[in-house]
């Protein structure tokens, strides 16, 4: 099919754009473990050493929300500075079509720090990190990244009309962290944010994973993601096209 | 123009460019809303570990976040002198170099302070925890402190900034590891050996420390020495720095490596 | 039925005036403007800096809304069925951006074919043959970073080619290439013509403007001064005289009695090296020459020459009408 292929294309490009910057993509991992060096300090203080672990397998998915949140909403601001939002608005294709990819690609970047904090954290700091089941765990993990590309979507259309745009999605880096339990269980949390961490696909992502690592079903809190997601990608959708209009009339889309 | 006037109106003047922000739009976010999620984080995550009180995470952190300003301000003000192609113009000024970088680190102390402050305060007021009236006072006096020793290696990371490219990447790096080796979220003692040494080198350290016993009730007196090698670090990195931009400054004259064109 | 038809095409912005919100003024960049392009006709938008061009070419290409008026490419309203118009059309512009610099130029090219609905099984071999049309063959593997600007232009319009577009909109491709490339650039543009391409061109060097188009539009500050043919625009002020005099001093005082000469058409000064040229435009029988060196008595002149009318006299004349 015509889109599935302008996605995958875009996806490959816009993964070839990003990962060329050498020094951005080491602090895509560094920065992500710094948090992750942390928190296994503060666990390993702790009485409980299967708590090590679970938040081992959570502190991994925080590069991946890390690397999507903190750039999503640059995203049209990048390609207005380049020159090339203009081009990308003027094709006959649908413009979702041509932003998710680029999305998809930031969160593609956070693999690398997945692997890294898990690597890190079982040679550096010797936790027994073990996946159980490896296959629902390289789908939840699939879902996961898919989710929070479309979450980034929709962070890059709603963020393009404020001018200081990266400001919001950098705010947005810790706060999902903690609503969504990557570390600390839902439970924790007070009653009343319960239905925000319900409401964001990464809680069922991280819960899908730790499931698929750690022993349980993950394929319920798997369904649960995508379903969350699509929610997001039909706003971002639906935004995009009224966001375009906007700046087709205030002539925004270009910088001159 | 006198050095005073260089120092007050430079600094103003190169802050306010770089950071045009008349905006609510940066400034709740990036100095309210990521600082205060940052010390709920951590404070969640200790309690779920069971280690750690609130007051402790939120002191370390709240402290730990004015390096946000102190740094990037800071590196960003070269860079962004750099990237506008004023450095040039500003090293080739008759102005001495002294007032000129200082003054441009005052607005910069200010900020990281503020930070702090408002960060203790709203982190206090959600994890409801109770610093007592006679702390108040002497933790203000510990925060300033502490601010300006950010700054201070601010300025040398700005110094470092003048040959490397990627200013924001290096100030990035340093945040991380003010994170983990100052105490910040792990008392020194449940660190290796040559990470708590090393903290102790480094700025924040001995202010988050002294903070914390303040907030526990301790007297000035009692916090005094703390205090005082806290600010001894700061003024250390203060000259490094300067030293740096100064050698570079001469070098490249030399050898035309600082990038201006 | 003319490929693209505009029709009182207005466009204005509010620009801030000032920090404070309500500080803003009226702005009006393209005043009612009107014309047609027949199809595989090249149609110059000619105008200084700042007079409309790119923004007419951004409303025609569905890039902005017009505030008022309406226009029509190959029979779509840009404004309602911008998505046909999109399909259909070629957008070219000058300068270093609208390119991703990380990436070759094959890997540009193959995303924006991707974009602009180029069938799968025909992108390598439309990539390869555009490549070749522009000079770049070999070069397509090199980083678009690398690339100068003669060769980012060139890759532009293989990108603006891609989809075989019936219109081909180029904005000043012209700006900052060297004078090589610009040749090289005006004979690809001819060629396109002759295959059958309609082209709409904006420029601001008359010269360009002069040997490419079979039509120009004469644009200042929004609206259309003239149009018609290069040979009906000289024929304009063919018939006329030019007196250039060389002075070394100022002029200020003597423009309006200059003005006032009979039969002066228009009075303009151009920087020339140390001096200053003084450039009077005349009726093709005044005899304005001993006139004008009267009113530059006090001056120390230099050479003095009288010569025909060009286009960018033209040109002069026509945007310092009132």
């Amino acid at each position: 099919m015509k889109q599935l292929r302008l996605l995958r294309v875009g996806w490959w490009l816009q993964l070839k754009i990003r990962g060329r910057s050498t020094f951005d993509g080491l602090l895509g991992i560094l920065y992500p473990l710094f948090f992750a060096t942390t928190i296994f300090f503060i666990y390993r203080q702790g009485s409980d050493p299967t708590a090590l672990v679970g938040a081992a397998v959570g502190a991994s998915v925080m590069g991946v929300w890390s690397s999507t949140a903190t750039s999503a909403s640059s995203v049209l601001q990048g390609e207005r500075r380049q020159g090339t939002l203009e081009l990308l608005v003027a094709a006959p294709s649908s413009f979702p079509l041509l932003i998710v990819p680029i999305t998809m690609a930031l969160a593609t970047v956070g693999l690398y720090s997945l692997v890294a904090t898990l690597l890190w954290g079982r040679f550096v700091f010797d936790i027994p990190v073990r996946v159980d089941q490896p296959l629902a765990f390289g789908a939840a993990v699939l879902v996961t990244v898919l989710a929070v590309s479309l979450m980034g979507f929709l962070l890059a259309v709603t963020a393009v009309r404020y001018r200081y745009s990266w400001a919001l999605g950098t705010a947005f880096e810790l706060p999902v962290w903690l609503v969504c339990g990557f570390l600390v269980p839902l439970s924790a949390l007070p009653a009343w944010v319960r239905p925000i961490s319900w409401l964001l696909p990464p809680t069922w992502g991280v819960s899908a994973i730790r499931a698929a690592a750690l022993g349980g079903s993950p394929w319920g809190d798997v369904l649960l993601c995508a379903v969350t997601a699509a929610v997001y990608a039909l706003i971002g959708t639906a935004l995009s096209g009224r966001l375009i209009d906007s700046a087709r009339a205030r002539a925004t889309l270009a910088l001159s | 123009m006198n050095s005073w006037r260089i120092f007050v109106l430079g600094g103003w003047t190169s802050y306010r460019a770089l950071f045009s922000w008349l905006s609510p739009w940066i400034l709740v976010p990036t100095f309210i809303i990521e600082p205060v999620f940052q010390v709920l984080f951590f404070a969640s995550v200790g309690k779920s570990a069971g280690v750690g009180t609130a007051t402790f995470f939120l002191i370390g952190n709240a402290v730990q976040y004015a390096s946000i300003p102190c740094l990037f301000a800071m590196s960003n003000t070269i860079g962004g002198e750099r990237n506008s192609q004023t450095l040039s113009l500003l090293l080739v000024s008759p102005a001495r170099r002294i007032p000129l970088f200082v003054g441009r680190a005052m607005p910069v102390i200010l900020n990281g302070f503020g930070v702090t402050i408002v960060t203790l305060v709203l982190g206090a007021l959600v994890l409801r925890v109770d610093l007592p009236r006679s702390s108040w006072l002497p933790l203000v006096v510990v925060v300033a402190v502490c601010a300006f020793s950010c700054t201070g290696l601010g300025l040398m990371t700005a110094g470092i900034a003048m040959r490397v490219r990627e200013t924001a990447v290096l100030s990035n790096i340093v945040f991380g590891v003010l994170l983990i080796f100052c105490g910040v979220n792990v008392p020194l003692s449940a660190l290796p050996g040559w990470m708590a040494t090393t903290g102790g080198w480094l700025p924040l350290t001995h202010g988050i420390a002294a903070a914390r016993e303040l907030a526990g009730g301790a007297t000035w007196g009692a916090v005094a020495g703390a205090v005082g090698t806290e600010l001894l670090v700061g003024a250390c990195y203060l000259v490094g720095g300067l030293v740096l931009l100064a050698f570079f400054e001469a070098e490249s004259r030399r050898s035309a490596t600082l990038e201006l064109a | 039925m003319a490929v693209i038809e505009v029709a009182g095409l207005e466009r204005s912005y509010k620009a801030r005036t000032g920090i404070r919100r309500g500080s803003a003024k009226e702005v009006h960049a393209v005043r009612g403007i009107s014309f047609e392009v027949e199809s595989g006709e090249l149609f110059g938008l000619l105008g200084p800096n700042g007079a409309g061009k790119t923004t007419t070419i951004k409303m025609l290409i569905t890039l902005l809304l017009p505030t008022g008026g309406s226009a029509r490419v190959l029979g779509h309203d840009v404004v309602r069925e911008a998505r046909e118009v999109r399909r259909r059309v070629g957008y070219v512009f000058g300068g270093d951006r609208g390119l991703y610099e990380r990436l070759s130029a094959l890997d540009n090219l193959r995303y924006f074919s991707e974009l602009y609905g180029v069938p799968a099984r025909e992108q390598k071999e439309r990539i390869g043959e555009l490549l070749e049309l522009v000079g770049l063959t070999g070069r397509e593997r090199e980083r678009v970073e690398g690339y100068s600007r003669g060769m980012r232009q060139r890759l532009h319009i293989a990108r603006g080619l891609l989809h075989r577009p019936d219109v081909l909109f180029l904005d000043e491709p012209s700006i900052g290439i060297d004078p090589v490339g610009a040749r090289e650039l005006r004979a690809t543009v001819a060629t396109l013509v002759q295959q059958g391409t309609t082209v709409l061109l904006t420029t601001h060097y008359m010269f360009e403007a002069d040997e490419l188009c079979d039509r120009i539009a004469v644009i200042a500050d929004g609206s259309i001064v003239a149009s018609g043919t290069p040979a009906e625009l000289k024929r304009g002020v063919v018939d006329g005289r030019v007196v250039e005099v060389e002075v070394y001093g100022a002029v200020d005082t003597a423009l309006a009695p200059l003005r006032a000469i009979p039969g002066v058409r228009s009075v303009a000064v151009e920087e020339s090296g140390q001096a200053q040229l003084v450039v009077v435009r005349a009726e093709p029988d005044a005899e304005v020459t001993s006139a004008v060196l009267a009113c530059l008595s006090g001056v120390r002149l230099g050479r003095v020459a009288t010569r025909e009318p060009t286009l960018e006299d033209a040109y002069v004349e026509l945007l310092s009408a009132p």
